[in-house]
């Protein structure tokens, strides 16, 4: 999450993100005209994406969703961010990201959380920016190597 | 699309820093962040009964944390409160198990993935919808 207004040397200020929160939970039907302004190329190719692929019911819709997936994604993170600093146990590993993604997907490693952990040690020790997705894949990968 | 949906002991275990599986299911709402962060369409869910029962009140200042997390209701309506009754009638799982299996079995997500302490429970309520029941 980039730092900004809201994060002060990596703490989430709580009264800015329950603001958010109350918003996005917000039952409002109204809309507005905001006045962010959109390069005309990326308007364009939205509408034409609407228009043509059918991706959305209107370019409005469309904005409207991303933005929604955006900021509900940035949320769910800094909520976390914000319960690891009160209880820093309670942070979940890379390794423990990508044994849940396991289960989660059905993994054939879903059972072997030891190979996981291990691939996490080996990728981040040259990947230190890895995910949890990439920790999985590699050890998927590895598994199938070897079998 | 993907569907986390939390059981009582999942909510038990969000809810309490101090509980022993409170981690893992840390880790699957991180699992659901990492997701999302590739362009993934990934939620994670609580069946309103499952609050119930685990006493998770979305008002109380106690749930101010936990609120934070995202995790979504799924709203017991008609449809699948009927649902919900010919679950337990059937099957003689509690209510708030009958509740994930009519929520199962009314999502439009492709993949259903439930953090459970009973997996059998939740195979049989979310019948002949296939869940993945992660047990916690």
């Amino acid at each position: 999450m980039p730092r900004g207004r809201g994060i002060f040397d990596d703490v989430v200020d709580l009264a800015v993100l329950d603001r958010i929160i109350e918003l996005l939970d917000a039952e409002e039907e109204s809309t507005v005209n905001t006045s962010m302004r959109l390069p005309a190329a990326l308007r364009d190719a939205a509408a034409l994406a609407v228009y043509g692929l059918g991706v959305a019911s209107s370019t409005t819709s469309l904005t409207a969703a991303a933005l929604r997936s955006v900021l509900e994604t940035a949320v769910m993170a800094a909520g976390l961010e914000a319960h690891y600093h009160e209880h820093p146990g309670a942070r979940p590993s890379l390794g423990e990201v990508a044994i849940a993604l396991a289960g989660q997907g059905g993994s054939p490693l879903a059972d072997r959380p030891d190979l996981i952990e291990q691939a996490a040690v080996d990728v981040t020790a040259r990947h230190p920016g890895a995910d949890a997705a990439d920790i999985l894949l590699w050890a998927e990968a590895q598994q199938a190597i070897t079998a | 699309m993907r569907t986390i949906i939390l059981d009582n002991e999942a909510v038990q275990a969000l809810t309490d820093p101090a509980h022993r599986k409170h981690r893992v299911v840390v880790a699957h709402l991180a699992g659901v962040v990492a997701s999302r962060r590739r362009g993934a369409q990934a939620t994670a869910t609580v069946p309103t009964a499952v609050r119930v029962e685990a006493g998770w009140d979305r008002s109380a200042p106690t749930a101010a944390a936990i609120n934070r997390f995202r995790v979504s209701d799924l709203i017991l309506n008609s449809d699948t409160a009927n649902l919900a009754a010919q679950i337990v009638a059937t099957t003689g799982v509690s209510v708030a198990d009958a509740h994930i299996g009519s929520a199962a079995r009314r999502s439009p997500a492709t993949e259903i993935v439930v953090l459970t302490s009973d997996p059998r429970d939740i195979v049989l309520a979310a019948a002949p919808k296939v869940v993945t029941a992660i047990r916690i």
